[in-house]
């Protein structure tokens, strides 16, 4: 099934007719400050066997040239790994949220006619071009309390064992790494942002930034790593307070079950599982809470 | 002052780790990062990370094979002590990651499970699917983060590491950084600052590396004055998947499943691959050694991909150098079995799909073994005293370094999946003495104000000159594409005098052009290109230090292979001639240890040239012996050598005798 | 939305939620299924004399019709109803960019939601004894069979009936295929692809029935009246059903 894949994009590539030699096109959604008007800008760049979005904006970060030859600020954008295993280099191509650095330019182009589209992530604040505002996303792991709670880091012998398939349904969720594209394609989560006002203090913006993305929904990201660690046997010894968390203002209840989130995970994490999984949780969790009382 | 806080710079392994040990002490800590820490290189590691364990011990292994295999791994060019404490550290390490929720691979008891990995015969490679480092990374993120909500760890992320700041007696007082989004400069008072900024890749252009491992930290601190270890030692990986943005590591497993390595014997044969036949093949390894076929080590598989291509011309393609690496002919299944991970990454970033067609991979610089000089405190018994104030510090006090940016445990070679525990144990290890050194050292609180104002002045005008240069005539990507293209042509594979020469004055003359690099951004929001521009700028003198210490070892050893002081095996094929040429070539191998087992120190002098001086390595624990791994007449040498250790250790027994019965 | 302190709806934001999908199911989910099994058996082919007596059970409840109307039928929806327009009003929808089946499920179930209330508001003004002060209520429970068939003699009322009846119906099915993900009832993928195809089984039947009944509200043979009538006749020797 691979290889058809891959034959029809080769195929469809020549079609579209990107060569050697030839230019690519790119449009990019810009935007110079965070409250600032974006605005699009064309860029041209020499096509290359293999290439990637990254490339692509490696090489208008070296041209620092739009297609009508003015000269522009570089595009900014985030990047680290290369290898899609960082999470950083999230973005919308071609109106999908996906990772840049594995969004081949061949695949692209047969896609969706010639010419790429590039825009930030819609669901965060804009700090610049394609740079955007994740903190929230990470603000969900605190949320979640997504660890296991040891007592330190002093030798006290190995961890608890764990069977084969224990391991398995743990490790793929393990594998998240917090690109958001979950979040991004999901028709609940939607965007926060605040602004500092004038004269507010850092701590207090702090303190109200985090009260606002709490009371929002943490998303499936979050929901899935609340997940594994309550199935982790040391990390279920605090699994009462990931429920307390998933059960107040912006939990679990707010998933619409749109389901996007797990057809857009790069990793191919099984979120839906994991939101499910959460669901029978917290029904059990609140009914036991209802008795215990 | 009584209360100090602890600057970690970098949240890899190491910085994580020192991070969480810190705060578990009680230590209030700022954690600065580039990148969200989360995000950092050690998420690309996939292989593993080794100790001892309860099964490799019952086979004869212990926390001294381990030492062993590693020193022996890294030609004997570490000092031995560091190295001796991470072994014995290493199983405490893999069950605390395991306590911490590392989802390792399992046995069908529960058990954690291990492979095998190069450089040794046991199985001491814990791994959590393929992507260990990862898995490691994201338990010590988790544990950092309970303690920032905790409130005892502060987060620095999209922050630039600058200067250190160094009072009047040179001790370090903390640093200058600065907001990637803001632009906005900040000092960072501290009792002590760390360094776990990772490797230099970049400065060889494209490596396997991530985009930030520019190597920028450690020239700062290097250009304040920290002496520079071993520089020249720059590990190749054989089979990396060559890309536009970065060369993808294209795991060795790929040979041990069945991989066939090969080029067309005709140059450049533009046929596809599925249709040459056998006889127009060169399977150059498997006709070069026939004994060990593509299962060569690392180092000569690399060497013999990168001499077909470049002395031969055998490249697969014209403007790129690459040959073949061919699983085509084992079955699908097979491959989806056991190398089904590694190959989807291939499928991803290449489009195709290496079932069908063969792979074509080149090698690829991977991890820098050189780094800042850091020291160390001997206990008695020869490993490291806890706690001490030398632990892991530069030669500038109160500035440490740990993980892959400093150069104390892999010597002149890294073993496979000891870099993962190296940094996480200097990142643990350290942090006691860090806690130490906060507080320590008496200071007067107004002129410290006065030194960091200082130093934020100082990069404050560096980065309005950068902004002000917009009329320049270079672009820093084109300078940094040719940086890379020159040091990966003299300075990774081979290594020839007569062309690091050159190249030693061509870097000097683009250090020179890069005061002419024009920004094409002059905002002061988020400019990433000024930060690239400054990175460069800060790569040269590395640059510099690791060509000119490989111009100056004129030996081979470990990553390092001239091949005009290379050490051929014996030519002799009568038993006397063997002998006697054995004798020859132990006496040769002595002569050069005493030359040359020397770590190499770099000091950063006027305009970034490196002032280069040699330091004797401790090989206390274990006496250096030669590394024969596919030598001809390797078992004639290793007999004569055998033979002189065993005198060797009479004498040493004899001498200490009396010593002993005194005692 | 980030007052300094959360308000009542705020705080129990999940216990909202959670009645919410439960009076989807039940009271108001199960409503609709009695509903429109009740309408169907006008398909009975006796001129809607099943029917009748379905709707004589049902109002042999006296007095107390009208308290359990409200208890279990009209709070739990309105409740359902406003809830589900909170839900709405903080969604964004994207199946352009995101065409996948189980979004386009989620969209639609939205749009559903909103035309079958607006189609339950007309439908209770044009049949309920709660539209009579508005110029509707024609529903006559003496007089079910012929006061229904009249209403739906126009093909335009009969085609918004249908749309109407096929909202709810996709409504309630996907929304029980979805209930089962929020409760945790199928977790698995192919659990839930199990109860994906009892859901769509249940959506075809209720469908089936609710598209029948009106097809045989508008075919009932012009004298169905006078069965009508003659049901009715018996049913004059019962005490009254409702005031
Ligand atoms: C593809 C690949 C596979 C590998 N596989 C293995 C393996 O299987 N087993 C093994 O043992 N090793 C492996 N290694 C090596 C190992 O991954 C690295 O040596 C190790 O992860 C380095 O960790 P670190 O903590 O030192 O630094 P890193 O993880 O590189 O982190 C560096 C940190 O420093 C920060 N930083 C850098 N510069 C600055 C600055 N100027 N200012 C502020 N912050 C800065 C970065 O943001 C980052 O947080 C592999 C390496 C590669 C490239
Ligand atoms: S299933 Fe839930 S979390 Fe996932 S995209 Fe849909 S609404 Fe969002
Ligand atoms: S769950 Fe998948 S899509 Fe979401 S953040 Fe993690 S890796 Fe990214
Ligand atoms: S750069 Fe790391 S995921 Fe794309």
């Amino acid at each position: 099934m691979m290889i058809r894949a891959t034959d029809d994009a080769h195929a469809m590539t020549d079609a579209a007719g990107a060569q050697r030699g030839e230019l690519v096109r790119v449009r990019i959604l810009r935007q110079d400050v965070p409250s600032g008007e974006s605005y699009w800008e064309r860029f041209e760049v020499p096509y290359e066997r293999n290439m990637n979005v990254i490339s692509i904006l490696q090489k208008i970060a070296a041209q620092a040239r739009s297609q009508d030859g003015r000269k522009v600020a570089p595009v900014a954008w985030d990047c680290n790994c290369l290898e899609e295993v960082c999470g950083s280099c999230t973005m919308l191509i071609n109106g999908r949220t996906r990772m840049a650095c594995s969004a081949l330019v061949d695949r692209l182009l047969a896609e969706d006619g010639d010419e790429i589209e590039l825009r930030p992530m819609s669901k965060f604040p804009v700090v610049r071009d394609l740079v955007v505002d994740r903190r929230r996303l990470f603000r969900g792991l605190e949320k979640v309390e997504a660890w296991v709670p040891v007592e330190g880091s002093y030798d006290l012998g190995p961890g608890p064992r764990i069977s084969p398939d224990e391991q398995e349904d743990a490790y793929p969720l393990s594998t998240c790494m917090s690109c958001g594209c979950c979040l991004e394609a999901c028709p609940q989560y939607t965007k926060v942002e605040v602004v500092r006002r004038e004269g507010e203090s850092e701590k207090d913006f702090e303190a109200r930034r985090k009260a606002a993305y709490d009371a929002a929904f943490v998303g499936a990201h979050a929901v899935s790593q609340a997940m594994l660690f309550n199935a982790h046997p040391t990390g279920r010894m605090i699994a009462d307070e990931r429920m307390k968390a998933l059960t107040r203002q912006g939990g679990i209840q707010m998933c619409g079950n749109a389901q996007n989130c797990v057809a857009v995970c790069p990793k191919g994490i099984p979120l839906t599982r994991s939101i499910a999984r959460a669901g029978r949780a917290a029904t059990v969790w609140a009914i036991k809470r209802l008795f215990d009382r | 002052m009584a209360h100090e806080r602890v600057l970690v710079v970098g949240g890899g392994l190491a910085g994580l780790a020192a991070t969480m040990r810190l705060a578990e002490l009680g230590i209030d800590v700022d954690l600065v990062s580039l990148v969200p820490v989360k995000r950092s290189h050690s998420v690309c590691a996939q292989g593993g990370i080794n100790s001892v364990n309860a099964l490799t011990r019952q086979q004869g292994d212990s926390e001294w094979k381990h030492f062993d295999d590693t020193v022996y791994g890294g030609d004997f060019l570490q000092h031995q002590p560091p190295v001796k404490e991470m072994a014995d550290w290493g199983p405490k390490i893999i069950d605390l990651m395991d306590r911490l929720g590392v989802p390792f691979n399992r046995t069908s008891e529960g058990f954690r499970d291990q492979r095998r990995f190069g450089g040794t015969l046991y199985k001491r490679t814990a791994f959590a699917g393929a992507t260990t480092g990862q898995q490691l990374l994201y338990a010590l993120d988790e544990q950092v983060r309970r303690w920032e909500v905790e409130g005892k760890v502060r987060k620095w992320e999209f922050w630039d590491f600058l200067a250190p700041v160094l009072d009047e007696t040179g001790r370090c007082r903390g640093a200058v950084c600065q907001d990637l989004v803001t632009m906005e400069f900040r000092s960072f008072p501290a009792g002590a600052v760390v360094l776990a900024t990772g490797g230099n890749g970049l400065i060889y252009g494209r490596s396997t590396m991530s985009m930030v491992c520019t190597g920028s930290a450690v020239s700062r601190a290097y250009q304040a004055g920290a002496w520079y270890g071993n520089g020249e030692f720059i590990q190749v990986h054989p089979t990396a998947i060559p890309g536009a943005d970065k060369l993808r590591l294209m795991s060795e497993s790929a040979r041990g499943e069945g991989g066939r390595v090969w080029v067309p014997r005709k140059p450049q044969d533009p046929r596809d691959p599925r249709s040459i036949p056998e006889s127009e093949r060169s399977y150059f390894l498997e006709e070069r050694y026939p004994k060990y076929g593509n299962l060569v080590p690392r180092d000569i598989a690399t060497r013999e991909i990168f001499d077909i291509c470049t002395t031969e011309g055998l490249s697969v393609e014209q403007d790129r150098l690459c040959v073949y690496l061919d699983l085509t002919h084992i079955p699908r299944e097979t491959l989806d079995r056991k190398l089904g991970g590694i190959l989807e990454i291939y499928e991803k970033f290449q489009g195709v799909d290496p079932r069908v067609t063969p792979m074509k991979i080149f090698p690829a610089v991977h991890y820098s073994m050189g780094g800042l000089w850091v020291d160390y405190e001997r206990s008695a018994t020869g490993g490291l005293v806890e706690g001490s104030f030398r632990n892991q510090q530069t030669s500038i006090p109160g500035l440490y370094a740990i993980g892959e940016c400093d150069y104390q445990y892999h010597g002149a070679n890294r073993l496979g999946a000891n870099s993962l525990l190296s940094c996480i144990f200097s990142g643990l290890f350290v942090a006691p003495t860090l806690a130490n050194a906060c507080g320590s050292g008496s200071r007067a609180a107004g002129d410290e104000s006065r030194l960091f104002d200082q130093e934020v002045r100082r990069q404050e005008e560096r980065h309005r000159s950068l902004l002000a240069r917009t009329a320049g005539v270079e672009n820093p990507y084109g300078l940094h594409q040719e940086l890379g293209t020159l040091m990966t042509r003299v300075a990774t594979v081979v290594r020839r005098n007569d062309q690091l020469v050159p190249a030693y004055d061509e870097v000097c003359r683009m250090a020179e052009r890069w005061t002419r690099c024009a920004v094409s951004d002059t905002g002061n929001w988020t400019n990433q290109n000024v930060v690239f521009t400054k990175a460069l700028g800060d790569m040269f003198p590395i640059a510099k230090l690791i060509l000119k210490g490989a111009l100056l070892r004129d030996e081979c050893r470990g990553a390092h292979f001239k091949p005009a002081f290379a050490m051929p095996g014996l030519k002799a094929t009568d038993p006397v001639g063997r002998r006697q040429e054995a004798e020859q070539w132990c006496d040769t191998f002595e002569a050069n240890t005493r030359r040359w087992l020397k770590s190499t120190i770099a000091t950063c002098g006027p305009g970034g040239d490196p002032e280069i001086s040699y330091q004797d390595v401790d090989t206390s624990l274990i006496p250096p012996r030669p590394r024969l791994y596919g030598l001809v007449g390797a078992d004639a040498i290793e007999e004569v050598w055998k033979e002189r250790s065993a005198r060797a250790t009479d004498h040493a027994g004899r001498a200490a005798q009396p010593a002993g019965a005194g005692a | 939305m980030s007052g300094e302190s959360p308000s009542f709806l705020e705080r129990h934001q999940f216990l909202i939620y959670r009645l919410f999908s439960l009076a989807g199911f039940v009271p108001v989910g199960a409503f609709l299924i009695v509903h429109l099994l009740t309408n169907a058996s006008i398909l009975a082919g006796d001129g809607g004399r099943t029917f009748q007596s379905r709707v004589d059970m049902i109002h042999s409840l006296g007095p107390l019709l009208v308290p359990v109307e409200w208890a279990f039928i009209f709070l739990p929806m309105i409740f359902h109803a406003v809830v589900g327009f909170v839900i709405i009003a903080n969604g964004l929808p994207n199946v352009g960019s995101y065409p996948y089946v189980s979004n386009l499920r989620y969209t639609l179930q939205r749009a559903t939601g909103m035309i079958a209330f607006a189609f339950i508001i007309w439908h209770i003004w044009q049949l309920h004894a709660l539209g009579k002060p508005f110029g509707g209520g024609r529903f006559d429970a003496h007089e079910a069979a012929s006061s229904t068939a009249a209403v739906l003699g126009s093909t335009a009322v009969s085609i918004l009936y249908c749309i109407g009846i096929l909202s709810a119906v996709f409504h309630f099915a996907n929304g029980l295929w979805t209930l089962g993900i929020t409760w945790g009832l199928w977790t698995s993928p192919a659990a839930m692809r199990r109860a994906n195809v009892v859901s769509i089984a249940v959506g075809v039947v209720l469908a089936a029935a609710g598209l029948g009944a009106v097809a045989g509200f508008r075919s009932l043979p012009a004298d169905s009246a006078s069965h009508g009538h003659a049901a009715s006749a018996v049913h004059e020797t019962l005490p009254p059903s409702s005031p």
